[in-house]
C-alpha cells in the first residue's frame, strides 16, 4: 500500500518537474525559424551561394586572376578572362572575367576561393536554396553571382554605349 | 693553363673549365644560383645582384656571373648572409615595382615572384609614391609595361646580340631608366618575341597572349613548327581547344630559346574563322557541304572509274603535311592508282645535292654545325628573313666562336654586318663569285655551305666539285622553303623519283606539265595552292583537294575535304638539314580529319590495300624501306632530332631544274598558310623584303 502512494508521488514530481521545464520555456525566447515562411537567419560567417562583388564604382572587382580557381579544392570555378579596354570598362584591373562560373553540383563550401581573393572579389553570400532536379542548372553564371549593379555600372556594361559589344 | 679546375661549391667538389663562371659552373652540380640579368650566350651585365654568392678569403659578396672558377676556390651559395643580401636586393627591386601580380602575365611563372616568396620582402619600408608610367604598346606583338620592368637588359641584349636587330635600348637614368624601342614610340624589327619570353618579370607582354589565360590553367604541347623548314620546336599552350601561345622556355630541341614570329605568334590560321569544317563537293555548280562518307563514296566512286578506264590522274602534294602523308599519298598514286604523275612545288635542289655527295658520310651539315663550324658559307638566300634559325644560329657561332662567315647574295643581308666577306652578285652569277673567295676558304679548317635556288641542277654538282677542290672538309646545307619541304622530296613526291629517291620506270609528269594537260581527267592536291598563281587547262578534270581553307584551288574544286593542321596530328617531318622529328597533335578541330586519314579512308572505299594509316605503323614502313630513314625512334620519341643519310647511292636526276624555284617567303609570310595568320597580317613589317636590310659597308670588318 505505501509503494502505491509512493508512487503516485513520485509521478506527480517528475510530472511538476516537467511542466516546470516547459513552463520555463514557454517564457524564454523561441529560436526555431518558420522557414520557408518566414526568411532564415544566418550568422555573418556562413558560407553560401558566393556573391562577386563591385567596388564603390559599381565596376567588378574580380580582375580574372584564376586564384580562386588554382586554390579551389573541387575545382569548380573556371574562368575567362578578357582585357579592358576603354570603350568597355567591366573591372577595376586591367582585366575582368568574361566568363565565370561555378559549379554547384561540385562546389563544397569551403571557403578557399573567398580566402584566395587578392581583391576581396568573391565572397560567401547566404543564399543556399539551389537544390534541382537537373543538375545542369546547378552551373551558375557571372550574370547570376554578381551583385546587383549600381545605376553607374547599369550604364556602362548593362547598356554599352552603341557599337560596343557586351562581353557575355 | 691547366684543362681544369678543382673548386667547391657549397661542399661539393666540382671540376670546371678555366674560365667557366661559377654560376654555370655550380649549375652543372645542380646548384642553382638565382639570376635576373645573367643569360647564357648574352653579354655580362652585373646589373641585378642576385647572383651574390660567399667565396672564401675574399672580402666582399662576389656576383657569380661574373665570377670565373679558380684553383681551390670555396664558395657558399646558401648562408645567412647571401640571403640577406639577396633580400635587400629584392626590396629594392620591388620600391618601384607595382606588384599587380593578380593581373600580370606572368604571375605564377615569374621569375621575381619567385624570388620574393623565397627571400622574403615582400613588404617594403619605403613610403615614398612609386614612379608610375603608363602601359605601351610597341606593336601588335609587343607591349610594354615599364614599372615592372627590374632592367635586367636581357632584353636588350637578346635583340642586339641574338637577333642581330638592337631594336631596344634604355634611356633616361636612375630610378626613372626605361627600356625604349628603336622608333620612338614603337617597334619595327622582326617582331620575333624573344624580348618577351626572356624577360624574368612581366614588362614585355605579348599581344596574342596577353590578359588571356594564365599559365597553370593551361596543356603543354611539344610540336614543330608548322612554317618554314628549319623544324623549331615550338611548345603549344593549350585550353579549352585552343592555341593561346607558342614558346620554347624549356629550351629543348633544335632551336633551344630560339622561335620567329611565325613558330612563336603565327600559330592563329588554326582557329581561323574560315577553317574548313566540313567536306564540300560541288552539287549544281556550287560547294556545298556533305557528309564524310558522302564526299569520300562520291571520290572513291569517280577515281575508281577513271582508273578503269585508263584515265589520267594528276597527284599534288604538300610541303607541310608529314612524312607519312607524303608517303602513303606516293604509294596510293603509285601503287593504287598506278600513276607516276605526283609532284609538289620544288623548292630546292635536294636530289642533285644527294646525286653529288652520293656515297660519302659526315658530309649533311645538321642545325648544330651552323653554331659550331669555324667557317660558313651562305649563297642565294637572305638567310635572316628566309632561314631565321639558321641564320640565329650563324651569328651564335660568330659571337661565341668568332667563327668565319661569307655571303654570296645578290643583295644586303643581315649577316654582311659580321661576315668576313660579303659577295654581290647578279641573280645567275653566284657560282662563278665563288672563285674570288676561294683563298680565304682554302684557308678555313672546315666548311658549312648553305646554298638556296639559285644553285641547281647542274650548279650543284660543281658547287660541290668546288667544295672538294678546298681540300678541307666540307658540309652542305640545300636550303628548302617549308616545314616539310625535305620531307615531301625524301618521301617520293617527284615524277621521277620514288621514296629515299629510288627511281621510277615511266617517269611521269612534273606539276607544270599536269597544269598544262588539256587530257586531265583527276587532278588531287593534299595540301597544296597550285591554281594561286595558274590557271588548270584541264576543264573537265575531276578536282579533288584536301586543305585548311578554301583556297584558290579549293573553289576549283568537285570535292573539298577538310584537312587538319600540323598542329592536329602526330608524325614526323624532316627539317632542312634532313633532321626528323615527332610532330604532336596540341588541339582538335571538329570536322576534320588528318591527310592520312582521309587518304585511308578513301584507299578502304576503293578497295585498295596500302597497309594500316596509323602515323606509327606507316612510320615502321618508313623505317624498314625508305634509304637513309632508319633513324633512331627513341631519339624522334623523346623529342630529339635524328638526321636520315639517304647518301648510299647515285640518283636519276630530272634535267628540268626550272622547276625548282622558292617561294621567297620572308620573315612575316608563310606560302598560302601564313595568308591566313591574323598576327603576320597585323604587323607593321608585313610583307617584309627579301634583301632590303641596310647595307654597312663593313665588310672584312674584323
Ligand atoms: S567554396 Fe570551396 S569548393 Fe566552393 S568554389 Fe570556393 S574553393 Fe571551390
Ligand atoms: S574572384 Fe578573386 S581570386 Fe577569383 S579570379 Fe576574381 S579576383 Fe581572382
Ligand atoms: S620582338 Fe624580337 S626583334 Fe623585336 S624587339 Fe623583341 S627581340 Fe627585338
Ligand atoms: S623589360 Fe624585362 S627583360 Fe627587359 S630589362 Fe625590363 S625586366 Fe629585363
Ligand atoms: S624559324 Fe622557321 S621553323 Fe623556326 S619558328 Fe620560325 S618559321 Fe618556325
Ligand atoms: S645575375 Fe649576376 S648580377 Fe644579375
Amino acid at each position: 500500500m505505501a509503494s502505491k502512494i509512493q508512487d503516485a508521488l513520485s509521478s506527480a514530481a517528475a510530472l511538476a518537474k516537467g511542466m516546470g521545464v516547459t513552463l520555463k520555456e514557454m517564457m524564454s525566447p523561441t529560436i526555431t525559424e518558420d522557414y520557408p515562411d518566414v526568411p532564415p537567419k544566418f550568422q555573418e560567417r556562413y558560407r553560401g551561394v558566393h556573391v562577386l562583388q563591385r567596388d564603390e564604382n559599381g565596376l567588378e572587382k574580380c580582375v580574372a586572376c584564376f586564384l580562386c580557381s588554382a586554390n579551389c579544392p573541387s575545382d569548380c570555378i573556371y574562368i575567362e578572362a578578357a582585357e579592358n579596354t576603354d570603350s568597355l570598362r567591366i573591372s577595376g584591373g586591367e582585366r575582368y572575367a568574361r566568363i565565370y562560373n561555378i559549379d554547384y553540383s561540385r562546389c563544397i563550401f569551403c571557403g578557399y576561393c573567398v580566402e584566395a581573393c587578392p581583391t576581396d572579389a568573391i565572397t560567401h553570400g547566404h543564399g543556399f536554396e539551389i537544390a534541382s532536379y537537373d543538375t545542369s542548372t546547378l552551373i551558375w553564371r557571372k550574370e547570376q553571382l554578381l551583385a546587383p549593379a549600381s545605376p553607374r555600372e547599369t550604364q556602362t556594361a548593362i547598356n554599352p554605349p552603341p557599337g560596343v559589344r557586351s562581353p557575355v | 693553363m691547366a684543362d681544369s679546375v678543382n673548386l667547391t661549391i657549397d661542399g661539393k667538389a666540382v671540376q670546371a673549365a678555366p674560365g667557366t663562371l661559377v654560376i654555370d659552373a655550380a649549375k652543372k652540380v645542380g646548384i642553382e644560383i638565382p639570376a635576373f640579368c645573367y643569360w647564357e650566350g648574352l653579354t655580362l651585365q652585373a646589373a641585378c645582384r642576385m647572383c651574390l654568392v660567399e667565396v672564401e678569403r675574399m672580402p666582399k659578396l662576389m656576383t657569380a656571373c661574373t665570377l670565373t672558377v679558380a684553383e681551390g676556390m670555396v664558395v657558399r651559395t646558401e648562408t645567412p648572409l647571401v640571403a640577406e643580401a639577396r633580400k635587400s636586393m629584392l626590396e629594392f627591386v620591388l620600391t618601384n615595382h607595382p606588384l599587380d601580380c593578380p593581373v600580370c602575365d606572368k604571375g605564377g611563372e615569374c621569375e621575381l615572384q619567385d624570388m620574393t616568396f623565397r627571400y622574403g620582402a615582400g613588404e617594403g619600408r619605403f613610403d615614398e609614391m612609386k614612379v608610375h608610367v603608363d602601359e605601351k604598346q610597341w606593336s601588335p606583338v609587343v607591349y610594354f609595361d615599364a614599372p615592372r620592368c627590374i632592367l635586367c637588359y636581357r632584353c636588350v641584349r637578346i635583340c642586339d646580340e641574338g637577333m642581330g636587330v638592337d631594336a631596344l635600348g634604355v634611356i633616361y637614368r636612375g630610378v626613372v631608366s626605361e627600356i625604349a624601342p628603336n622608333k620612338e614610340d614603337h617597334l619595327q624589327c622582326d617582331e620575333c618575341g624573344m624580348c618577351i619570353d626572356i624577360c624574368p618579370v612581366g614588362a614585355l607582354t605579348s599581344g596574342m597572349y596577353r590578359y588571356r589565360t594564365r599559365p597553370w590553367e593551361m596543356e603543354h604541347t611539344g610540336t614543330i613548327c608548322a612554317h618554314c623548314s628549319n623544324g623549331c620546336k615550338t611548345t603549344l599552350g593549350t585550353r579549352n581547344g585552343q592555341i593561346i601561345r607558342g614558346n620554347n622556355r624549356d629550351k629543348s630541341g633544335i632551336n633551344g630559346e630560339f622561335l620567329c614570329i611565325k613558330g612563336r605568334y603565327a600559330f592563329d590560321f588554326n582557329s581561323h574563322p574560315e577553317r574548313l569544317q566540313s567536306p564540300l563537293m560541288r552539287i549544281g555548280g556550287k560547294l556545298e557541304p556533305v557528309s564524310w562518307s558522302r564526299a569520300i563514296g562520291e571520290v572513291a566512286r569517280r577515281f575508281t572509274e577513271i582508273r578503269e578506264r585508263g584515265g589520267r590522274f594528276g597527284v599534288v602534294g604538300s610541303n607541310r603535311t608529314s612524312n607519312e602523308e607524303n608517303y602513303y599519298l606516293q604509294k596510293f598514286a603509285r601503287q593504287g592508282l598506278g600513276t607516276n604523275n605526283i609532284d609538289h612545288r620544288r623548292t630546292g635542289d635536294v636530289p642533285a645535292l644527294i646525286d653529288a655527295l652520293a656515297g660519302r658520310t659526315g658530309v649533311l651539315a645538321t642545325v648544330k654545325d651552323v653554331y659550331t663550324a669555324k667557317a660558313s658559307l651562305v649563297i642565294g638566300s637572305d638567310l635572316a628573313q628566309q632561314h631565321p634559325l639558321l641564320a640565329y644560329q650563324l651569328r651564335a657561332n660568330w659571337r661565341h666562336h668568332q667563327s668565319h662567315t661569307y655571303t654570296v647574295t645578290r643583295g644586303p643581308v643581315r649577316e654582311d654586318k659580321y661576315s668576313v666577306h660579303g659577295v654581290r652578285v647578279e641573280p645567275g652569277a653566284e657560282l662563278g663569285a665563288l672563285e674570288s673567295l676561294r683563298d680565304q676558304l682554302k684557308a678555313e679548317p672546315e666548311l658549312v655551305i648553305l646554298f638556296g635556288d639559285a644553285i641547281k641542277g647542274e650548279a650543284v654538282r660543281r658547287l660541290v666539285e668546288f667544295g672538294d677542290s678546298l681540300g678541307i672538309p666540307v658540309k652542305y646545307i640545300c636550303l628548302v622553303d617549308y616545314s616539310n619541304s625535305r620531307g615531301a622530296v625524301d618521301m617520293g613526291l617527284l615524277p621521277h623519283l620514288g621514296p629515299g629517291y629510288q627511281g621510277v620506270e615511266n617517269p611521269g609528269m612534273s606539276l607544270p606539265e599536269m597544269l598544262a594537260a588539256e587530257d586531265l581527267d583527276a587532278f588531287w592536291v593534299v595540301g597544296a595552292n597550285p591554281l594561286e598563281h595558274n590557271k588548270l587547262a584541264a576543264d573537265r578534270a575531276f578536282v579533288v583537294v584536301h586543305d585548311l581553307f578554301l583556297t584558290e584551288t579549293a573553289e576549283r574544286a568537285d570535292v573539298v575535304f577538310p584537312a587538319a593542321s600540323a598542329y592536329e596530328k602526330n608524325g614526323t617531318v624532316t627539317n632542312v638539314c634532313g633532321e626528323v622529328q615527332h610532330l604532336r597533335s596540341a588541339v582538335q578541330t571538329m570536322g576534320v580529319k588528318t591527310d592520312l586519314e582521309i587518304l585511308g579512308l578513301l584507299s578502304k572505299e576503293m578497295r585498295i590495300n596500302l597497309g594500316m594509316w596509323t602515323p606509327e605503323s606507316v612510320l615502321r614502313e618508313i623505317r624498314q624501306t625508305v634509304r637513309g630513314y632508319n633513324v633512331a625512334l627513341p631519339v624522334i620519341a623523346a623529342g630529339g632530332a635524328a638526321q636520315s643519310l639517304p647518301l648510299n647511292g647515285r640518283v636519276t636526276l630530272d634535267s628540268r631544274p626550272e622547276l625548282i624555284q622558292s617561294a621567297g617567303d620572308t620573315l612575316f609570310t608563310s606560302g598560302t598558310l601564313g595568308r591566313y595568320s591574323k598576327t603576320l597580317l597585323s604587323v607593321l613589317e608585313y610583307p617584309g623584303v627579301l634583301y632590303g636590310e641596310a647595307a654597312e659597308p663593313e665588310a672584312d670588318r674584323r
